[in-house]
């Protein structure tokens, strides 16, 4: 009876409730459900895939003030799964950003985008000139696949007052005092890659049966040392700052995340023996319904001012030449300097760019074999 | 109106059992939506999964329609898969076990000694935290777990050990403390409700008729709480044998899981290879739950009357 | 009966009823403090002046909840995960529940092996399932990705717990009481909604609830079923190359706040609802 009384005023209290709050939860969702726009030719939105640190907000607005372009952000969480996704949405996405080597053995060999004509673009003549020359980025039939934007090597940190020796390749990693002090990135083709940089291996997505072998001994002796796989560089710089990692692996820019952390001073340097590494750039989805306005909204992303402000936010050296000159006038040239902003011309040729190989399937399976299990 | 009994069973009187196949279908009905939504939604995009889990990628990270075994004899020929499994298992059993008995004594406390609008609060309470990022918990985990972390620092002040210790988490002990402490609202949830609705003057009537109280307690409430008791376990150790966020953030370099070594592969574009090794858990899941079918009985166990 | 004592609580049981009470009550306070210690810290990041949560603090700082109200991509994402999880609850409990009846009530052929079929969308790894759905959404349907093929995706894996949970619970009810309604003319309609509902509430409660848990932090499915629109997780976890910011722990903190708040509010009216009708039943003669 307790329960009948009750019921009645809770239930249409509920009820009142539910019923509003499930309006409103409707209500919001087909609104955000906003309809890919169609066919606008110089003003419009388009639909971006990308990475976080490829736009600020600030800048995305004063763009759609200045020239009526504004975009839909998705945000793309590895390149593997960015591109089984582009594969089946197609037009519902204008713009697509990539890594180096995804671009054109993946991307553009399945026809979902389309090369431009980059001189086309009066902003691509702030980039390095070298960025606008990737051979395997030139489209066989003319036009460049893809807007190069920013790059970073996998580099070794460690803590020099833990450390000892001035360390400069990869074998520190595999030094059995570094037990359970060391973090690398949750990426496990890169770690399987470079891996066989450190045992002196040029193809390091490219390997054969016996380089696999080689590389397996090299993943044994990594094994031990390692304390845990980081899901993002907080992770790592987490791990540096509280002090239970010594040696970490990263992007460049890891020092200042540490010591803003509260952290030690640490060191960073690009293993001597090569290494792995990535740059980006933003693509033309062939198929895109919006397309027409990505040059256009290029046009203005790409401007040296912005792309200074990103890196003094973000934290890696990027492709534009002016935005180097920018910085510099702003006093920042000491920490462009420290992450090797203008040395991309000597830096890159020591790195291999990571994309899809032809053993992927026997590294993933390798690294299956050696870290399942226990 | 009195029961029918049919064949020494009570059923229920005939206004509520229908005949025909109009009545049939009237029956079956509100069970459509549901249905529905599995076999379009899950089953057939499954089974699209299933194909592609027979076929291959080329070097250009296409699935061409190349059919093969060998996605699925690479479970069996890499002795990594079958001991993470194992591994796998064994962790999921014992965060399975630790909280069915803590969510009992929980969901027991509240469901007996707390009346029902307070009950219903608590139940917000423990579950409300477990509406923020994953990601960020765990973080908190580390800060709390690691060596220079909450736990150790406490630890020190008590003088209970004199340096920190690295006991705590980038190991398996860390992936079963996270596991439970994810896990243990849903086991709570569901044992309340089912330890809701308990009479509990039978545990009375049992003592008075001689019973000690732990007796009561095994005879008299833990067969009726059955389902519930199952439906918790079910809750927690099948999607841990899909966990693979934990293992790698807490679990160390040797502490990764099933789960982990099937997004390796999705990762990296090699969806037929982890299709399989997914549907080889699924298999293996399926064939446990069948052997046990015995204990996951649906019976009514009041229509005995 | 305007609170609901347990009658229990005045009659003397065994000796060990004292002491068992209050071990009870010590292991659910040492519970709370167990759920919301990484809740505590990852309040007390968000106002770390660092970008990196780490100890020691440094701080405090309310930079952090100045970048969240700036930054639309995260309040839009917020929104969308809200209703999201309320919508996907409201229907997951709806179906589930149905399809719960059938299930013990139905004399289905197989009810073990439609259980076993049940616990199948929890079994699959995530990933498995939002590939699938991608592929599925895009070539058989050719449906644009966005909230609404989310919603459908989470309901795959969020129905079969509801099932679950209040076909367990139907297991175990008494089936009499419904024979007594019906003895006493109520229709079975009438009967379900007055005697079987309101008994079952607590595992159709649970189950939203865990619904809710699921769906807010859903990752793997929704990236792949979702369009431009952002959502919490998808937010947080794309965010590989450099990390989070803490202002997302703002964000979680905002909202735990805010949920917090929104139910002592609801049940401080329910209870005044409550007491209101019991006193006015009260004071109505017969």
């Amino acid at each position: 009876m307790t329960g009948f009384d009750q019921g009645y005023s809770r239930r249409t209290f509920l009820r009142l409730t539910g019923a509003l709050g499930t309006t409103a939860a409707l209500g919001g969702v087909v609104a955000a459900c906003n309809v890919v726009g169609s066919g606008a030719k110089t003003t419009g939105t388009f639909n971006w895939m990308t990475w976080g640190d490829h736009w600020i907000q600030t800048q995305l607005d004063k763009i759609a003030k200045d020239v009526n372009i504004s975009t839909n952000i998705s945000e793309l969480s590895g390149n593997a799964e960015g591109y089984a996704k582009l594969k089946e949405v197609k037009g519902q996405l204008d713009k697509m950003s990539a890594d180096a080597m995804w671009v054109p053995n993946a991307y553009f060999k399945d026809g979902l985008v389309e090369p431009f004509d980059i001189n086309s673009l009066k902003v691509s003549s702030q980039l390095y000139s070298f960025a606008r020359e990737f051979p395997y980025w030139q489209a066989a039939g003319g036009g460049y696949m893809a807007y190069p934007f920013g790059w970073s090597p996998i580099m070794i940190y460690y803590d020099p007052a833990k450390v000892t020796g001035n360390p400069t390749d990869w074998q520190v990693l595999l030094d059995p005092k570094y037990k359970g002090r060391i973090v690398v990135e949750n990426q496990p083709e890169e770690i399987v890659a470079y891996m066989a940089r450190a045992a002196g291996i040029d193809k390091p997505y490219d390997l054969t049966d016996d380089q696999l072998t080689t590389v397996k001994g090299y993943l044994e002796k990594l094994k031990p040392n390692v304390l845990k796989f980081a899901q993002q560089a907080t992770d790592s710089v987490a791990a540096m700052v509280s002090g239970e990692a010594w040696l970490i692996t990263g992007n460049i820019g890891n020092e200042d995340r540490v010591k803003d952390g509260g952290g030690p001073e640490i060191k960073g340097y690009v293993p001597s023996e090569g290494t792995v590494g990535w740059h980006d750039g933003e693509m033309i989805v062939k198929e895109g319904a919006n397309k027409s306005l990505i040059l256009p909204f290029l046009e203005q992303s790409q401007q040296a001012e912005l792309i200074a402000e990103n890196f003094l936010v973000n934290g890696r050296p990027l492709f534009n030449e002016k935005a180097y000159k920018i910085l510099t006038d702003q006093g920042k040239k000491d920490q462009a300097d420290r992450y090797l902003y203008g040395k991309a011309g000597d830096v890159l040729p020591k790195v291999v760019l990571k994309g899809p190989g032809t053993s992927t399937d026997k590294s993933i399976k390798l690294f299956n074999d050696i870290f399942g299990g226990g | 109106m009195t029961a029918e009994v049919v064949g020494g069973v009570e059923t229920a009187p005939s206004t509520v059992v229908s005949r025909g196949r109009m009545a049939r279908l009237r029956e079956l009905a509100p069970f459509v939506p549901a249905g529905l939504l599995l076999g379009v939604l899950f089953f057939a995009p499954l089974a699209v999964m299933l194909v592609f889990s027979f076929w291959q990628t080329n070097a250009n990270l296409d699935i061409v329609p190349t059919w093969t075994l060998d996605n699925y004899a690479t479970f069996f020929q890499t002795s990594a898969y079958l001991r993470t499994l194992a591994k796998t298992v064994i962790m999921g059993g014992a965060v399975t076990a630790i909280c069915l008995v803590v969510a009992f004594a929980i969901a027991y406390f509240l469901a007996r000694y707390v009346s029902r609008r307070w009950a219903r609060i608590a139940l917000l309470v423990v579950i409300v935290p477990f509406w923020s990022s994953y990601l960020l918990r765990v973080y908190s985990w580390q800060a709390i777990l690691g060596e220079k972390g909450a736990l150790n620092q406490l630890l020190m002040g008590l003088g209970l050990i004199s340096e920190p210790s690295r006991l705590f988490v980038y190991n398996d002990i860390g992936t079963f403390i996270v596991l439970t402490y994810v896990y243990l609202p849903f086991a709570i949830l569901v044992l309340y409700a089912s330890l809701e609705r308990f009479d509990y003057t039978q545990l009375t009537a049992a003592q008075d008729l001689g019973a000690s109280p732990s007796r009561a307690f095994r005879h008299v409430l833990l067969p009726q709480i059955r389902p519930g008791l199952i439906t918790a376990a079910i809750f927690v150790f099948i999607p841990i044998l899909g966990e693979f966020l934990t293992p790698s953030m807490v679990g160390g370099a040797s502490g990764l899981l099933i789960a982990n070594l099937i997004q390796t592969f999705f990762k990296n574009a090699l969806v037929p290879q982890g299709a399989a090794l997914g549907f080889l858990i699924v298999a293996f899941v399926t064939v446990l739950l069948i052997i046990f079918r015995r204990y996951l009985r649906v019976e009514d166990v009041y229509a005995r009357g | 009966m305007a609170r609901d004592v347990d009658p229990l609580e005045t009659m003397p049981v065994s000796r060990y009823a004292g002491p068992t009470r209050w071990g009870l009550r010590v292991i659910f306070f040492l519970l709370i403090l167990f759920l919301y210690l990484p809740i505590v810290f990852m309040v007390a990041f968000s106002f770390d002046e660092s970008s990196t949560p780490s100890l020691p603090i440094q701080g405090p700082t309310l930079h952090w909840y100045d970048v969240m109200i700036h930054n639309r991509q995260l309040l839009t994402a917020v929104q969308n995960t809200v209703s999201v999880s309320l919508i996907v609850a409201v229907l997951a409990t709806i179906i589930g529940t149905m399809a719960a009846f059938v299930l013990v009530r139905g004399r289905l052929r197989y009810p073990n092996g439609i259980r076993i079929v049940f616990t199948l969308p929890i079994m699959v790894p995530g990933v498995l399932i939002g590939i699938a759905l991608l592929v599925f959404f895009s070539r058989a349907f050719h449906a644009n990705l966005s909230l609404m093929t989310v919603i459908a995706g989470q309901l795959v894996v969020t129905v079969p717990f509801v099932v679950l949970i209040v076909a367990s619970r139907l297991q175990s009810f008494d089936r009499k009481l419904e024979w007594a309604a019906a003895d006493l003319g109520a229709s079975p309609r009438r009967t379900l909604r007055h005697v079987v509902l309101p008994l079952i509430a607590p595992a159709i409660l649970a189950g939203a609830l865990i619904c809710i848990t699921l769906s807010i932090d859903e990752f793997v499915i929704t990236w792949f079923t979702v369009g431009n629109q952002p959502t919490l997780p998808t937010y947080i976890y794309t965010k590989v190359k450099f990390g989070v910011t803490p202002e997302v722990n703002a964000v979680a903190t905002v909202m735990l706040v805010a949920t917090l708040l929104i139910f002592g509010v609801a049940s401080i009216v329910l209870g005044r609802a409550t007491r209101r009708t019991s006193r006015k039943r009260a004071a109505t003669p017969g």
